[in-house]
Formats: C-alpha cells, sequence, structure tokens
C-alpha cells in the first residue's frame, strides 16, 4: 500500500466516497422507495373468513370459481380467482395451521414483466404489477416466467389476469381485500412503512418475512411463522429473476452456437461433394 | 413438364386412400379446433397449471424442422456444394410448410392471435417470445422469395407450354416474368443465393432465440440456461437431414420414380452426416441426463426421465424409437445402400423428436410447481391429440399436392 502512495485510510474513505456517490446518485431508486406502496400480511391474525376473496371478486367483477366455497379446502388461483386464502400446515409442526393470504407479490422487477413480447404487463411507480388486458395475446409466457406462478389464464375472455393491487383504488382508497379484512390481517402503506411494521412482527414471533428479499424484494410482504418452505408455498431465489443481463448471456450462447453451426456448415460444404 | 404433371395427376387408388386419410384428420383437426373455439381453449390443455403442451411442443418440433431443412438446403445454395444443390426446391419448399404450420399450431393456442400486431406497436426487446417472432417474420419471408426463385423458371415453362386457367395460374406465380433462358435462370439463382443467406441468419437467429424463450425461464430450473439454444441448433439440423431423407425416398418410391445416381449419392451423404448428427445429439441428452441428476434444483425432473411420470416415452420413445434403433439402422443401410432403411430411420427419429419435445415441454414444467402435489398423469387431451392431427394432416395434404402442381422436382446444375 505504501508502495503505491495510498494509505489504508485514504483507500477505505475514497471507498465510502465512492459508495455514497453511487447511492446519492441513484435518484430513480430513491424516488421509487418514496413512493412505492406495499400490501402487508400478517398471517398470525388471519381467521381465514375469506372475506378478502369476496371484496376482491366484487371490486373486480370475477366470477366464481366452482371449487371457491367457504370450507378449508384448497382453493387455486385462477384468471377469474387472484386471491386465495388456504390453510397451511407446518411440515416441522403437524398440529401448527396457518392461513396464507396468496396472490401476486408484485415484484420490484417483474419477471413476467420483462418476458411479455407484447409489453401487456408493467410496473407502476406506485407498485401494482398490472396485465393490460386488453393488449394481451395470451401466450402464457408470463405464467412460465413467475416464479410464484401467479399470472393464471382466464378462459372466457381469452387473456391473463392477476391481482392488480387494486391500481384503480389505491394510493387513496385501500386494495379492496384490505379494505375488506376484519382483524387487520392486512395492511397497506408505503413500503417503507410496511417493511418497519413487518419487520417489528416478524422480530416479536421469531418468523419469517416473505418479499424482503424473494424476487429480488417484493411489494407484498408476508409475515409468516415459520419459513415458506415448511408451508408448502412456492419459494423464490432471493435476487431479481430473469434478469435482462442473465438473458443476454443465455441468448448470446444461443448466438454463438449459431455462428458456430454456419462454420460447420462452410467447413463441410468445402470438404467435397464435387463443388 | 407438361408431360410429367400429367403423368403425376394420373390417379390411383394409393392417391384417393391416401387423400381420404388425410382428409379424415383434417376432419378431426376441425372438430378439435370448433371444441377449442366453441366449448373453451381450455380443451387444449390437459392440466390447467401445464398451459404449454401439445400445441407448443408441436410447434417447437414443426419450426425446428424448418430451420433444419433451411440448413440442410443452404449446403447447396449458400455454400455451394453442388451435390445438395439438387434438393434446393424441395427443402426450401418443406422448409416453407412445415414453419407454416408451425405457425398455424401456436396461433391456435394464444388466446388472442389478432393482436400480435403489439409485438410490433409496443415491442419487449428483452422478451425471447417478441425476438422469435421477429426473425420467424423475416424468415418465412426469405424463404418463400428464396423458393420463389428456385421455381420460377419452372413456372414459367409451365405457364408458356399451356393453355386457359392453367397458363392463368402458373402465370400468376411467376408474376408476369416469364422469361426460361439460361441467363434468367443464373440470375434467379443469384437471388436465391442472397435470400437463402438472409433466410439462413434469420432461421438461425430465431431458432436459437426459440431455444432462448426456454433457456431465460429462470424460474423453470429444467429449462434454464445455455444448454437449449445450444441444443435446439443441433436437433435443428438432424431434423433437417430426417425429413430430407424420408421426404425424398417416400416421394421417389409412391412416384413410382427412380433416383439418379446423383441423388442417390447425395441421400446416402446425408446419411453419413445424419447418423453423425445423431450420435451427437445423443451425447447432448446424456450430458443432459447427467449434469441434472446432480445438479439440486434440476434433479427431480430429470428423475421423472429415469424413474417417473415421463420414463416410459422418454426410454421407448426417445431413445429407442428416437435415437438408437436409427443410428443402428442407418449405419445397416449405408453399408448396404439400402434407402427403405434409412427413410425408417429418419422417420423413427422424427417421431422420437416429436415425443422428445412434448416430454421437453411438459417436464420442464411440473417442478417446482409440483413439489407439494402429486405429479398429474401427463397424457395430452384428446382435441389437443385432434387438433394436431388436422396439421400434420394439412401439412401431408399441400405436400401431396404440392409434388403434383409445383416444381419441387430435384435440379440439375
Amino acid at each position: 500500500m505504501a508502495d503505491s502512495g495510498v494509505t489504508r485510510r485514504q483507500f477505505l474513505g475514497g471507498l465510502a466516497a465512492a459508495s455514497a456517490a453511487v447511492t446519492i446518485g441513484d435518484v430513480d431508486a430513491a424516488d421509487a422507495a418514496v413512493t412505492r406502496y406495499a400490501k402487508l400480511v400478517d398471517t398470525t391474525k388471519c381467521i381465514g373468513c375469506k372475506r378478502c376473496m369476496s371484496a376482491c371478486k366484487r371490486w373486480n367483477k370475477l366470477k366464481l370459481d366452482r371449487s371457491e366455497e367457504l370450507t378449508d379446502r384448497e382453493t387455486t388461483l385462477s384468471g377469474h380467482t387472484w386471491v386465495v386464502v388456504n390453510l397451511k400446515r407446518d411440515i416441522r409442526n403437524n398440529e401448527d395451521l396457518t392461513y396464507i393470504h396468496w396472490a401476486c407479490q408484485h415484484c420490484d422487477r417483474p419477471a413476467c414483466a420483462g418476458v411479455c413480447p407484447a409489453s401487456a404487463i408493467e410496473k407502476y411507480p406506485e407498485g401494482p404489477v398490472v396485465v393490460n388486458e386488453k393488449k394481451c395475446v395470451g401466450c402464457r409466457y408470463c405464467y412460465q416466467a413467475c416464479p410464484y406462478k401467479i399470472p393464471r389464464f382466464d378462459f372466457e375472455k381469452r387473456a391473463t389476469r392477476k391481482c392488480t393491487m387494486c391500481y384503480d383504488r389505491i394510493p387513496k382508497i385501500k386494495p379492496a381485500c384490505v379494505a375488506a379484512c376484519p382483524v387487520q390481517a392486512l395492511d397497506f402503506g408505503r413500503r417503507t412503512d410496511m417493511l418497519i411494521k413487518a419487520k417489528l412482527k416478524v422480530e416479536a414471533i421469531n418468523g419469517y418475512l416473505l418479499g424482503e428479499h424473494e424476487a429480488g424484494g417484493t411489494d407484498m410482504l408476508t409475515v409468516l411463522k415459520t419459513r415458506p418452505e415448511d408451508l408448502g408455498l412456492t419459494v423464490a431465489p432471493k435476487k431479481i429473476v430473469n434478469q435482462p443481463s442473465d438473458k443476454v448471456r443465455i441468448s448470446f450462447s444461443g448466438f454463438a452456437g449459431a455462428a458456430v453451426l454456419a462454420g460447420a456448415l462452410y467447413l463441410y460444404a468445402r470438404s467435397g461433394g464435387d463443388r | 413438364m407438361l408431360n410429367n404433371i400429367l403423368y403425376k395427376t394420373e390417379r390411383s387408388h394409393f392417391f384417393y386412400i391416401w387423400m381420404s386419410f388425410l382428409a379424415a384428420l383434417g376432419l378431426l383437426g376441425a372438430y378439435g379446433l370448433a371444441s377449442s373455439f366453441f366449448l373453451s381453449l381450455e380443451v387444449l390443455e390437459f392440466h390447467v397449471d401445464i398451459p404449454w403442451a401439445m400445441m407448443i411442443s408441436t410447434y417447437v418440433f414443426l419450426v425446428v424442422s424448418s430451420t433444419g431443412l433451411c440448413i440442410v438446403t443452404s449446403l447447396g445454395h449458400v455454400f455451394g456444394r453442388r451435390d445438395y444443390g439438387l434438393i434446393g426446391r424441395r427443402g426450401v419448399f418443406l422448409a416453407i410448410i412445415t414453419i407454416v404450420f408451425g405457425m398455424t399450431t401456436i396461433t391456435l393456442h394464444l388466446g388472442h392471435p389478432e393482436r400480435s400486431f403489439f409485438f410490433y406497436l409496443t415491442p419487449n426487446v428483452t422478451s425471447a417470445i417478441w425476438g422469435m417472432s421477429f426473425f420467424y417474420t423475416f424468415y418465412i419471408l426469405f424463404i418463400m422469395i428464396e423458393y420463389w426463385f428456385l421455381a420460377r423458371a419452372e413456372l414459367a415453362r409451365t405457364a408458356n407450354t399451356s393453355t386457359g386457367w392453367k397458363q392463368a395460374i402458373y402465370g400468376l406465380m411467376t408474376l408476369g416474368l416469364r422469361d426460361e433462358s439460361r441467363e434468367a435462370v443464373e440470375k434467379d439463382h443469384k437471388f436465391a443465393r442472397r435470400a437463402g443467406i438472409a433466410a439462413l441468419f434469420a432461421g438461425l437467429s430465431a431458432h436459437s432465440t426459440l431455444g432462448a424463450i426456454f433457456g431465460h425461464s429462470e424460474s423453470m430450473p429444467y429449462w434454464y440456461g445455455a444448454y437449449y439454444p445450444i441444443y435446439f441448433l443441433l436437433s435443428a439440423t438432424f431434423s433437417g437431414f430426417a425429413w430430407m431423407i424420408a421426404a425424398l425416398v417416400i416421394t421417389y418410391r409412391l412416384e413410382r420414380k427412380e433416383m439418379s445416381p446423383e441423388l442417390k449419392r447425395l441421400v446416402l451423404e446425408m446419411g453419413r452426416v445424419f447418423v453423425i448428427l445423431l450420435v451427437v445429439g445423443m451425447l447432448f441428452t446424456l450430458y443432459k441426463i447427467i449434469s441434472g441428476f446432480f445438479h439440486p434444483a434440476k434433479a427431480k425432473t430429470v428423475m421423472l426421465f429415469l424413474d417417473g411420470r415421463l420414463s416410459l416415452p422418454f426410454y421407448i420413445l426417445e431413445t429407442a424409437i428416437g435415437t438408437v434403433i436409427p443410428i443402428l439402422l442407418v449405419l445397416y443401410s449405408l453399408s448396404r445402400e439400402w434407402m427403405t432403411g434409412l427413410m425408417i430411420a429418419s422417420i423413427m427419429a422424427l417421431v422420437g423428436l416429436f415425443f422428445m419435445r412434448y416430454d421437453f415441454v411438459v417436464g420442464g414444467q411440473i417442478y417446482p410447481l409440483f413439489n407439494n402435489k402429486p405429479v398429474p398423469p401427463v397424457f395430452p387431451s384428446l382435441m389437443e391429440v385432434f387438433v394436431i392431427a388436422g396439421i400434420f394432416g394439412g401439412l401431408f395434404l399441400v405436400y401431396t399436392l404440392a409434388v403434383k402442381f409445383l416444381p419441387l422436382d430435384e435440379e440439375s446444375h
């Protein structure tokens, strides 16, 4: 270090200045954090009444599913069921049952929007990830890309549909599900506030916060008593799914393969056949 | 040419039986399609959680075949290998119909295909489906132009030597360019070569992007990665050889025509390349299975193939019928110059490839979705099978008619 004329203190100081510059310089990210809203689900409070499900259906004018009854039978998401409440058993402790409110997690960098060929899916600055049903061609690529397999195909509308976080209500009015919850298991507000609330709750019960890091961070935060895999929930990687740089890497391998193939064809064609 | 057409249009019993069979397939397809329109698109899916099944796998199979045929014919027209120049017209025509029927298959599975114009109004360049559609649009355009330049002189000859409606139709197909002179034909070949280069470029790009559709899907561990964009190119190449060998041998047999010694030599040469590619393909599959077996996220899907829902199709259809038997049969046929053997091996490889696509598409969607649920049976729905039967019926019908009415004959340079 001494040889290069930079002391350890100077080096560390420079490093700190650089990180500060990067942080301050990232105005977009700072703005996004302030304007973004999130839905908070406290599964320790949920009583499984499914009012959130019916409120969602009423507000979004969705039809009833055949399998949808006021029982503890497993309900699945569909083109007209955008939120489900299912009773999940902790595999480590069979006695422990938890109602899980499950819907689109509204990822910060949604994989679904990244793969939609018609740009029909958009992440709004306030947080919701919304499918423009009038643009959807119905290819189901978003379903394949989603780490949680949330976007479902509506066979009547022949388009993919999912929770919109009631983008047509927020931020003035809370999403329909949140407004309908009788026990305040659902909450809605700025993501920064929701995150603080969620962390305090998780700390209090020594539980798990789903959505802080999953898929690069999501705008639905779920307080769980245990890890999501113990409850049989789909586990997403703790990083942005389908990053553009990763796509470039994979596509490039294909193009490189194509170039090698073209070279091989050229060599083969030159090798004989009475040119 | 006229005599040739008259000879070819001679109706035999077999022709009627064959056409009735294709019409029956078409009817099944129409029934399946009507159900998907009037009942629900749901009839084309065997499980609601597995939306991509036979419609997608058949699409992949057909477009893979198209790219493969484009690759094989490019050896003659683009890379200048004289013997492959013989099969240019038939190969390029097959490439056109396989891509057109492939595109039809995917269109029938889309919720709103008419909205595809949004691909161009509001494009998403990070979407592999967008990239594939973009490249395939150009690919279809270029192979059609390539075929037109390869066939124009023959079409002009037919138009010039016939009268009435026939002259009008063939004249229309030449777009009024009826020059049959040597210079015009040479010019055609020059343009065909240019279109061929563009088609090959677009086709290879489209094809690796097709692989990337699956390769990009990070949440589908079995598909994710650089393997499929590359493997798709390899499998396209050997399926191109398989289609070409099968089409040549079957068409010449049914038309009771003798292959020229040149063409026979070419078929044997294609057989040699085909078997090498099959072996390379087998090594790729082996790599996929072994590496997947030791990969924590892929192991469960690999076990589906080795000892699960997909093991029977994997061992019997993909491995035995699609790979091992064709390799042995091609080697045996090459030593005896047995054309029928080559043809059977090619058809078997194509059948294997068809099911391999299905297993790959469906198998890739099982995990992680069914991690906590029992894996459902993976049989396609009846309507899916009907529609696919109709697609193949239509494909073979168009080819049969083209053999009779369009210049697909092997050219002499």
